[in-house]
């Protein structure tokens, strides 16, 4: 009688043909495997925990073959505030984005509500904390068009000289980011130089560096002085030389150009559909501008180009913003010849109490449209102040332009849009 | 052979290498001589005597470990305790992690940056990783949704490790006193080492912390985890 084989132990031809086992299924939930494979699921919890509200949720938290989830943040992912992706990859390749927001909610619209329109610019300020000058503007531009205000022209120019200074402040930061997050040590050093100088003038100017609450309703707090004005001339007149020299860092880098072109493609139909505004919609061939579409202060006396490109891919998104900057600094220097006498605040009260309305208004931010919709019941705080900022929409087409590319790609498109999440989140 | 069949009784083929060893051979400690290093100076460490000081406390209360002849000369130094050298090795190399939460991150970058340049006193490598870093940086306003993960990587850096509240919103809140969704200073949730108010601080505020941070790391002397945690909480949160 031949020998058996035990039954456990099937012969190596058989167990190459066989089937995958299923999941096993325990007859029971008093079974003790039970509770082992429970605390397991548990460590590898699938994510959201909870039932999922939506299709595109369900959908997303769904893996296929092959497909992985794989968390990162919420740890600055691009170094511009704290945003958490789930990114579900199959391999290397990333299949879907799922951005998790809301690390940063600090509550600044009700708390802008229970303000004085006066304390409303100062709350505002940390919101687009890295040129916190355009999130003042488009609150004291729609505060003023409810109470009709007369802005002095010498406080409008001041307003355009400071907020240029912001933007190439911001581009600049931008670059050196976005070499930081494609692992390129050096460019933001060169940024933090040309960064410093810009935030000590205007720390000479304002009395802060980062949180300036300079804008008033119906002017600016204060004119010019002297260490501003020469440390602003000081610094034009190397501005536009240092400028080219951080930009050749970039711009004719191999890895640079080879890890950006291409990746992350926005066209233009995708980019309108999106609402994307600001410089990544303009590297997508749409030359909208806020200050050209919808003109506000004294941008129609300026002369200054609207620089647009037609890639739409994250090389683009960055040359952009060193034409952008080239255009500043003309826009600056206008600014400093065209400079009137007079003063820098309309007289106003001290309790202010716009007549019931509503206003909308809106700025050209580095990043886009900044805006800011009051509406006003008639007493001494805004009854709603609702806050629209441009990061947000930039931030929504990832998922779209990161379908497809390397996971690595995902950061060089994060840092190409340039989200700050504090507007984001608000 | 399947994972759970190792170890059944099953025993190693006569031709194995990896022979056990005997009894002996594991209790017997390994000793290694220790003439690498002697004094050229007979009469160093008291002549030979103990030391009066006997415990860490008791030394740290003389002035032993302060004058500059203990804390440099290694003939004193050495022998008493490692924890004095370790300290002033740590107090001159602090990293810390990089967790920029919200606007005072830019100022934290700005003094790690060409013209503040914290690397002059040893802190400039930001580690990305809490397992490799000293000092936690709160740079930003801590929401209750981000506290959780905040906590986290607290948790997560090996002791002895310290916590720097950078801004007016991580020291009480700030500006976002009223607000309903801002933790009121994170020394309700974690224990801090130095606050450093201004919305935001100038980098130079945040280097004299961290100078400060590096004193008090010195003047702790090895007592890095007599830390008192949340001093401030009240009993209702």
């Amino acid at each position: 009688m031949p020998p058996r084989q035990p039954a456990s132990r099937p012969s190596k031809s058989r167990a190459g043909k066989r089937a995958p086992e299923p999941p096993q299924q325990y007859a029971s939930t008093d079974d003790p495997r039970v509770m082992l494979d429970r605390q397991i699921g548990a460590l590898f919890e699938p994510i959201p925990p909870y039932p999922t509200q939506t299709e595109r949720e369900g959908e997303f938290y769904t893996l296929r073959d092959g497909e992985m989830f794989l968390n990162v943040g919420p740890h600055h992912p691009s170094t511009h505030g704290v945003l958490r992706l789930v990114v579900k990859l199959s391999g290397e390749q990333v299949v879907d984005v799922d951005p998790v927001l809301g690390y940063l909610h600090r509550g600044v619209e009700k708390i802008c509500e229970n303000s004085d329109y006066y304390h409303v610019i100062d709350q505002v300020d940390p919101l687009e904390y890295v040129s916190a000058l355009f999130q003042e503007w488009p609150a004291v531009l729609s505060f003023e068009k409810l109470m009709d205000v007369q802005v002095p022209r010498r406080a409008e120019y001041i307003r355009v000289l400071t907020g240029e200074l912001l933007r190439i402040s911001s581009h600049i930061l931008y670059v050196g980011f976005y070499a930081l997050d494609l692992g390129g040590l050096t460019p933001i050093l060169y940024s933090f130089i040309e960064r410093d100088e810009i935030v000590e003038m205007l720390a000479a100017l304002t009395g802060a560096r980062m949180l300036f609450n300079y804008f008033r309703i119906g002017g600016v707090n204060g004119d010019l002085n002297h260490e501003f004005m020469s440390r602003l001339g000081d610094w034009m007149s190397r501005a536009a030389k240092e400028v080219e020299s951080s930009a050749t860092l970039l711009n004719e880098n191999e890895i640079f150009v080879r890890r950006t072109r291409d990746v992350g493609v926005l066209d233009r139909a995708a980019a309108l559909r999106y609402g994307v505004t600001g410089g990544n919609l303009r590297a997508s061939g749409v030359p909208f501008d806020v200050r050209r579409a919808h003109p506000y202060s004294v941008y129609p006396e300026l002369d200054f180009n609207i620089p647009t490109r037609d890639e739409g891919d994250s090389l683009a998104r960055y040359l952009i913003r060193i034409d952008e900057i080239r255009e500043s600094i003309k826009i600056i220097d206008q600014c400093l010849h065209n400079m009137p006498d007079g003063p820098v605040m309309a007289s106003l009260p001290r309790l202010i109490r716009p007549r019931p309305g509503r206003a909308w208004a809106a700025v050209e931010g580095p990043r886009g449209m900044l805006g800011v919709y009051t509406i006003s019941d008639g007493s001494d705080q805004p009854f709603r102040f609702r806050i629209h900022d441009p990061s947000l929409l930039n931030l929504e087409t990832l998922p779209a332009l990161a379908t497809g590319h390397l996971l690595a790609d995902t950061m060089t498109i994060i840092a190409s849009l340039d989200p700050v999440m504090g507007g984001i989140d608000k | 052979m399947a994972v759970g069949d190792r170890g059944s009784g099953a025993r190693k083929p006569a031709g194995s290498r990896l022979a056990p060893a005997s009894p002996a051979q594991l209790s017997a400690p390994i000793v290694v001589p220790n003439t690498l290093w002697q004094s050229a100076n007979p009469l160093a460490y008291d002549g030979g005597q103990p030391t009066e000081a006997t415990h860490l406390r008791e030394f740290g209360l003389t002035d032993a470990g302060r004058n500059d002849a203990a804390r440099w000369g290694a003939l004193q130094v050495i022998p008493t305790n490692a924890d004095y050298i370790v300290d002033l090795i740590r107090a001159n190399s602090l990293w810390p992690l990089l967790s920029g939460l919200a606007c005072c991150a830019f100022e934290m970058m700005s003094s790690a940056t060409s013209k503040n340049d914290m690397d002059r006193w040893g802190m400039f490598p930001f580690r990305a990783s809490p397992r490799q870093s000293d000092v936690l940086i709160v740079a930003g306003t801590l929401t209750t949704k981000m506290a959780g993960p905040l906590i986290r990587l607290w948790e997560q850096m090996p002791e002895p490790k310290w916590c720097v509240a950078l801004g007016d919103c991580t020291v009480s809140g700030g500006r976002y006193k009223r607000s309903y969704s801002v933790v009121q200073g994170i020394d309700r949730v974690m224990p801090v080492d130095v606050y450093i108010p201004g919305c935001p601080p100038r980098p130079e505020g945040l280097i004299y912390g961290m100078l400060q941070l590096g004193q008090l790391v010195k003047d702790r002397r090895g007592h890095w985890n007599e830390r008192e945690i949340g001093p401030t909480v009240p009993d209702e949160i």
